[in-house]
């Protein structure tokens, strides 16, 4: 039994620091780095410290806190785009990130032709694509503007067909980075429900955010960031909680 | 406290090559998505569309042969075809480095964005160019023919000197792609260091004419003998010297190995630096 239950962990990170070098003036040119060898000054700056956190299989976690808490920098680094200073993370499954709705989206292609390769750029063959092609053109909503250049989008549309491809490529893992204010309230509802139909699939989510009652609505556990620490961590409504207390008490 | 060291760096060489290669596979739609999505968006909005990819080396050709056969009287037999099977090659491996160089650094919000292996994006310019190179044989062949270079059996060893040369191409690709995030000087010195390569490498002139004092420095090239394979099969109408090509494949896959690895190894920090 216990055997199980350690297996059922997905994401496993263990003494997670972060570390990002802040240049006083950037210079990435051959001359200025001849010149300033060693010398150039640079502020080091811990975005992370010491994280260290195990999500089980088929849970929502939320990562909760202010602007510049880390959290954005934590989801990046369980997806691979940043690697971790010192410390380890471990994931099981295919993961999916949706940090940016319409990656490489072209703007003279159509919506189409688009679904082909921004799916293709979260990593899906093309027959994984054409199994779900219908569903995402209905979910997108857009009717015949899918026949269109995705340059005559309004922006909703743009973010409805990004949102759409998003959730339909069927990770095992799903890290949502703020992107729930999607679309009208309508889309938004939508978008909700599609998430709460993968949590009934057993899919494993991790979600950032700074709004209390998402994380109370959505999520299992959750994990209160602070300058980079985990400040708390446990079961979501009392995180939330506190994490309220603090925030209406500041 | 101790910290138990990145589980990703203690990789051996060899693994993270094979996890490099294994990785792009995975990806293999999005390479494919990218090539063709370059091949279709470059002439978009023009009149004649994707047969600019025949018009180029086409109207390249007649202005070479109007040059050299009645403003600058050449000695060479034929020289405007001598020049041409040379040139294509040569732009496949120059075009490649030029736009591989600005790869990363040009799709900074995608790398910033999402993962996925960023040897994708050198990878997709690569195939982009040597797609654009294959099509342009639809030009040169008929030209051949017109211009009445006989056509002969080593044709065939072609498919080869095409993955020697594909080899060198990635090599060079993924590093400057990788470099020039961290020296974003590299993108510009690099169009005059293409132009002296270009001179240095028997495109313009025959091998011959090279001075015996100074063939050592450039049998050195890499670029050399593809080029002198290329003239001799389309031109020459002879068999390459396939021992030379030999050696340079040997040279060429360790290059390949070593350049797949030091783009991995720098890599991760290549979101930050962008």
């Amino acid at each position: 039994m216990a055997h199980e239950f350690f297996n059922a962990k997905v994401v496993e990170i263990k003494d997670l620091w972060k570390k990002f070098q802040i240049y006083q003036d950037k210079t990435n040119s051959l001359k200025e780095k001849l010149i300033f060898w060693g010398r150039q000054r640079t502020e080091e700056f811990w975005a992370l410290k010491n994280i260290n956190l195990a999500v089980p299989k088929g849970k929502t976690i939320g990562l909760i806190g202010r602007n510049g808490s880390g959290k954005s920098t934590l989801l990046k680094i369980i997806s691979r785009i940043l690697y971790p200073t010192q410390g380890e993370v471990k994931v099981k499954g295919r993961l999916s990130t949706l940090l940016e709705l319409g990656a490489g989206f072209h703007p003279d292609f159509t919506g189409r032709e688009n679904i082909y390769l921004n799916a293709s750029i979260l990593g899906f063959t093309k027959k994984e694509i054409k199994e779900r092609l219908n569903e995402i053109i209905e979910f997108a909503e857009l009717g015949d503007f899918i026949d269109n250049p995705v340059r005559n989008y309004s922006s909703g549309m743009y973010m409805r067909l990004g949102f759409a491809v998003a959730v339909h490529v069927d990770p095992d893992i799903l890290l949502i980075d703020e992107v729930l204010s999607v679309g009208d309230l309508a889309f938004q509802e939508k978008c909700l429900a599609r998430i709460q139909d993968m949590q009934k699939q057993g899919k494993t989510i991790i979600l950032v955010t700074h709004a209390p009652k998402q994380v109370e609505d959505l999520c299992d556990l959750a994990v209160w960031l602070d300058q980079g620490g985990a400040r708390l961590q446990g079961p979501a409504r009392e995180v939330a909680q506190a994490y309220k207390e603090f925030i209406s008490g500041a | 406290m101790q910290y138990a060291p990145t589980k990703v760096t203690n990789y051996l060489g060899a693994v993270l090559v094979g996890q490099q290669l294994k990785e792009i596979y995975l990806y293999r739609e999005m390479l494919k998505n990218l090539v063709a999505k370059e091949l279709r968006a470059r002439y978009k909005g023009s009149v004649l569309g994707f047969f600019w990819t025949f018009f180029n080396p086409l109207l390249m050709l007649i202005v070479y042969s109007v040059v050299f056969s009645f403003v600058m009287r050449v000695q060479t037999e034929n020289y405007a075809m001598f020049l041409f099977v040379a040139l294509l090659p040569w732009n496949y491996f120059a075009t490649s480095v030029l736009q591989g160089a600005s790869s990363l650094v040009q799709n900074g919000s995608l790398i910033k964005k999402i993962y996925f292996p960023r040897e994708i994006l050198p990878l997709s310019v690569v195939l982009t160019n040597l797609i654009n190179y294959l099509l342009s044989l639809f030009i040169l062949i008929p030209a051949l023919l017109i211009f009445k270079v006989d056509l002969t059996l080593a044709l065939i060893a072609f498919p080869a000197i095409l993955i020697i040369e594909t080899l060198l191409v990635i090599s060079l690709t993924f590093l400057v792609a990788i470099a020039n995030v961290y020296f974003r000087d590299l993108e510009h010195i690099l169009g005059v260091l293409m132009m002296a390569w270009f001179f240095l490498t028997p495109v313009l002139y025959p091998i011959t004419i090279i001075p015996q004092k100074a063939k050592f420095i450039f049998s050195l090239n890499p670029v050399t003998p593809i080029i002198e394979a290329y003239r001799n099969i389309f031109y020459a109408g002879k068999w390459p010297q396939w021992d030379v090509l030999g050696y340079l494949t040997l040279g060429l896959l360790a290059l390949v190995i070593i350049s797949l690895a030091a783009f991995g190894r720098f890599q991760k920090t290549v979101a930050e630096e962008i």
